[in-house]
């Protein structure tokens, strides 16, 4: 199985130049945890699954630009996003 | 906001945020690409910063970050265009795909996309302009935004 980086590291870069601008407001009165942030990034998954290989890249069955923006997302904002 | 509609926003503008992402990526075999990927990621900062506020929202670009990635978009289109004009002679040219055979092999390794495609530097060009117009159309409204409050609190202090 070949595995196309480009969309991987590139998705990967985008999100997670956005994912450390994603701060936490400890005086707002809704606050997204860990375990949040956890739930969303299983929708994540789900919704590249349901994307399929798109676009064009059969390489495995998900959208794998979708998932490594929304990895980047996650790791930017666990890494800077404070 | 209600906080049915602050529950919501974040987690969707997280998914938007993605969905442009895998737009950008795609832009150069499928509709779409850079303007248009970078519009729906300005959709999902714009989503959280109007349910949010400017000041509570989870996503917060402080203009430093905005002229910062402005700048890195609008550099790196220009000099792709450079790399191009001094390597081959013609601005913008492709230098990944190399479709005239008049660069060195080298060079096209260099700038050559990794996949299935030979796009080239077309998913670079697409990658900068969804940075430029993501921060563009961000700026646009966060500015709008902060006017306003500008504004009530001229109102408070006249009062």
């Amino acid at each position: 199985m070949l595995l196309y980086l480009g969309p991987v590291i590139f998705g990967f870069l985008i999100g997670f130049i956005l994912g450390t601008r994603i701060k936490s407001n400890p005086e707002s009165n809704i606050n997204f945890t860990l375990g949040s942030y956890l739930v969303v990034f299983i929708i994540a998954i789900i919704v590249a699954w349901q994307l399929g290989p798109f676009p064009y890249y059969d390489d495995i069955p998900i959208a794998t630009g979708f998932l490594s923006g929304a990895i980047g997302l996650i790791i930017g904002k666990l890494l800077l996003g404070r | 906001m209600s906080p049915i509609l602050k529950l919501f926003a974040f987690p969707a503008s997280f998914i938007i945020i993605c969905l442009g992402i895998l737009t950008i990526l795609g832009g150069h075999i499928t509709p779409g690409g850079g303007f248009q990927g970078g519009a729906m990621i300005a959709a999902g900062v714009i989503l959280c910063v109007i349910v949010y506020g400017v000041n509570d929202s989870p996503i917060k670009f402080s203009h430093d970050f905005i002229s910062a990635i402005e700048s890195i978009g609008a550099l790196g289109y220009v000099l792709l265009g450079l790399a191009g004009l001094f390597a081959s002679g013609f601005f913008l040219y492709n230098l990944g795909a190399d479709f005239y055979g008049i660069v060195p092999q080298s060079i096209v390794d260099i700038f050559h996309y990794p996949d299935l495609t030979n796009a080239g530097i077309v998913p670079y060009l697409n990658i900068f302009v969804g940075l430029k117009v993501l921060v563009g159309l961000s700026a646009v409204v966060i500015a709008f935004l902060q006017f306003k409050k500008l504004d009530l609190s001229e109102e408070i202090e006249e009062e």
